[in-house]
């Protein structure tokens, strides 16, 4: 099991099949072009169903959130239970104001952003004072409390949620009218975003920021030495990884036209942690496979328990069994950097 | 009076939530390791005590003390095949965490698959249920369940067990002394091990014991383990991690904070508050109302 595990490739080039970004990039747009727009060729079938679709958005939604909490994981090296909340805040931000206000949906995505942002600094100042374990239950405390605040204001819908969000519109056609099933320029959209996000990971882990983010996570005592302000790059991982959650956010939203309290609940955190864990942090791919990992796999043993009409789902089990066996004989995840972090 | 019967509610609860705790924070003392599959220990310890009550028909102390064991042999078990394997490799800083995560799913899931989600109840005629009046203010009686009652009598005993056995026992004052220093105390000539796996049962008994509490006042379910397990973190920071007297201290706060919450302000809150607790303390005192002081400078 060792030796095998340990002739997995060690997360060298970072992106996929040791190609350049750009090749990683036109390619991975190429295939999602031809998977969109290949039911358009043939108007009399469907040869891709909508559902795969949706998966391929979820997919691509998650890897979003799975870069953004990397920053904070992979760079710094803190664990956060409470990403979710983020992501729940940007939703119910840009349903609250497209629906009550009738504000478009592209500048709601801004707003969302910088008031997830804005949320997170109180936790990124508890981040400063606290780490390890204490660390996790902050975070875990914090979006538990954001739910419950979701679940008692009735203006947001309360347990219920809030259904009724208007997709967002492109030169007046909106997104759910456009392509054979109305979801493929969500799915552009969010690839757009990954992309610039793991391009965006690709530049900071060589820039000086990135390399302060590596020194605290090393030894947090020595980079204070060495004049790293480690405050200040603490809050900024934490607080730009809350940015971009809540962009992630605003696009659930806007695809799901719903909004509810279970977004900003522990076990979508716990799930966002674990896609970078077990993708490896640190690691773009990594993160990226994470998510798609722990999206499809649910997915697929949902239909073998409908299959074997199973009274349970069996894929919370393995779920379980994979992190312990994951933990046990390859802490790093599956395309982390070698170095335990 | 309102107030007074709100604080006398929220004692049996704190109570139990002391009792994790305390499970809690012994774990995370000597192996310094958050045990996040101790809520799974209390909600494994509640069915058994279901299936002891209902199915066996055991009087109320003997189910709680069989089931006591059971949490016991479950948490010990938790240890051996969950977190002994990473000890031997040096417990990377955080795979322990992740591996306590996998673990308390894979615990959860298995014993829904098991026991079915639905929620089931203990026997009615388990325990008789009394509305006892303990004494009148201004003509109003303040009241307490007899349940309520034997709960928090029932903590209080397992908790002064507990503290004899630390204090004037070998065996417990060196878990003393391990969650204050564990390498001294093992070049002192120590069983890490052994004295790990005794932190182990420990906190196992104490949890299940707190989940067959609970089931004789709630309905139980496979998911009632997330929710007060977390709880139990949050008093466990309250009172100071490694430190069980300030559990004990923190639990009752929180138990009261949390019945003031559902009668003054409002229900929907009640299971907020323990968080807001946590969070407050950790960034004013982060070594909670009784524990150590910190170490870490950075």
């Amino acid at each position: 099991m060792k030796k095998l595990l340990a002739r997995l490739p060690h997360g060298k080039g970072e992106w996929f099949f040791g190609s350049s970004g750009r090749a990683t990039f036109f390619g991975s747009a190429a295939a999602l072009l031809l998977v969109c727009f290949v039911d358009a060729l043939s108007p009399s079938a469907t040869i891709i169903p909508p559902y795969y679709k949706h998966i391929l958005f979820s997919c691509l939604l998650y890897s979003i959130l799975s870069l953004s909490l990397n920053l904070v994981t992979g760079f710094v090296g803190q664990l956060s239970l409470g990403h979710a909340a983020f992501f729940g805040i940007g939703a119910y931000v840009t349903g609250a104001l497209t629906k009550f206000y009738g504000i478009n949906f592209w500048l709601t995505i801004p707003a969302a952003a910088v008031l997830a942002a804005l949320v997170a600094v109180p936790l990124a100042a508890a981040a400063q004072r606290v780490k390890g374990a204490f660390l996790v239950v902050i975070t875990y405390g914090f979006g538990e409390v954001l739910r419950y605040v979701a679940i008692n204001t009735d203006f947001l819908g309360g347990s219920a949620g809030m259904p009724g969000i208007k997709p967002p519109t492109i030169f007046g056609f909106a997104f759910n009218r456009v392509g054979p099933s109305g979801k493929e320029l969500y799915i552009l959209l969010a690839f757009a975003l990954v992309s610039l996000l793991s391009f965006f990971t690709w530049r900071i882990e060589k820039s000086r920021v990135g390399y302060a983010l590596s020194a605290i996570r090393e030894d947090e005592i020595a980079a204070v030495a060495m004049g790293v302000n480690t405050k200040y790059y603490k809050t900024l991982a934490i607080v730009l990884s809350a940015f971009l959650c809540g962009v992630a956010g605003s696009l659930q939203a806007g695809y799901a036209s719903f909004v509810s309290p279970e977004m900003l609940s522990s076990t979508q955190s716990i799930l966002i942690l674990t896609m970078v864990i077990v993708g490896g942090p640190r690691s773009i791919k990594g993160s990226i496979l994470g998510a798609a990992l722990l999206t499809i796999l649910p997915e697929f043993f949902h239909s073998v328990k409908d299959w074997l009409g199973l009274g349970f789902d069996p894929w919370m089990i393995l779920y379980g069994l994979i992190l312990i066996i994951l933990m046990r004989f390859r802490p790093q995840g599956f395309w982390g950097k070698t170095t335990v972090f | 009076m309102e107030f007074i019967q709100q604080v006398i509610n929220g004692l049996a609860q704190g109570g139990i939530y002391s009792l994790i705790a305390i499970g809690w924070t012994t774990v995370y003392g000597v192996v310094g390791v958050m045990n996040w599959t101790h809520g799974e220990v209390y909600m494994l310890g509640a069915f058994c005590g279901f299936f002891l009550f209902t199915r066996l028909h055991l009087p109320f102390l003997a189910g709680l003390l069989i089931s006591m064991v059971a949490g016991s042999l479950i948490a010990m078990a938790i240890d051996q095949f969950g977190y002994k394997p990473l000890r031997k490799i040096g417990m990377p800083r955080m795979a322990g965490f992740i591996t306590a995560l996998g673990l308390s799913t894979l615990l959860r899931y298995s014993s829904t698959a098991l026991f079915t989600p639905d929620p089931q109840a203990y026997p009615a005629n388990l325990l008789s249920y009394k509305l006892l009046t303990l004494f009148h203010i201004n003509g109003k009686a303040i009241t307490v369940s007899s349940l309520h009652l034997m709960i928090f009598l029932g903590t209080l005993v397992i908790m002064a067990a507990l503290e004899l056995f630390i204090r004037k026992t070998l065996t417990g004052k060196a878990m003393l002394a391990a969650s204050q220093d564990m390498s001294t105390l093992e070049l002192m000539g120590a069983n890490p091990e052994k004295l790990i796996k005794i932190t182990f049962a420990i906190s196992g008994a104490l949890g299940a014991a707190a989940g067959v509490f609970v089931g004789t006042i709630y309905a139980i379910n496979t998911m009632m383990g997330s929710l007060a397990g977390l709880k139990g973190w949050s008093v466990a920071i309250l009172g100071g991690v490694g430190n069980m007297t300030g559990s004990m201290l923190g639990g009752l706060l929180l138990g009261i904070a949390e019945s003031l919450t559902a009668g003054f302000v409002s229900t929907g809150y009640k299971d907020a508050i323990g968080f807001i607790i946590m969070i407050l303390v950790l960034l004013v005192k982060p070594t909670g109302l009784k524990g150590y002081s910190a170490e870490e400078k950075v």
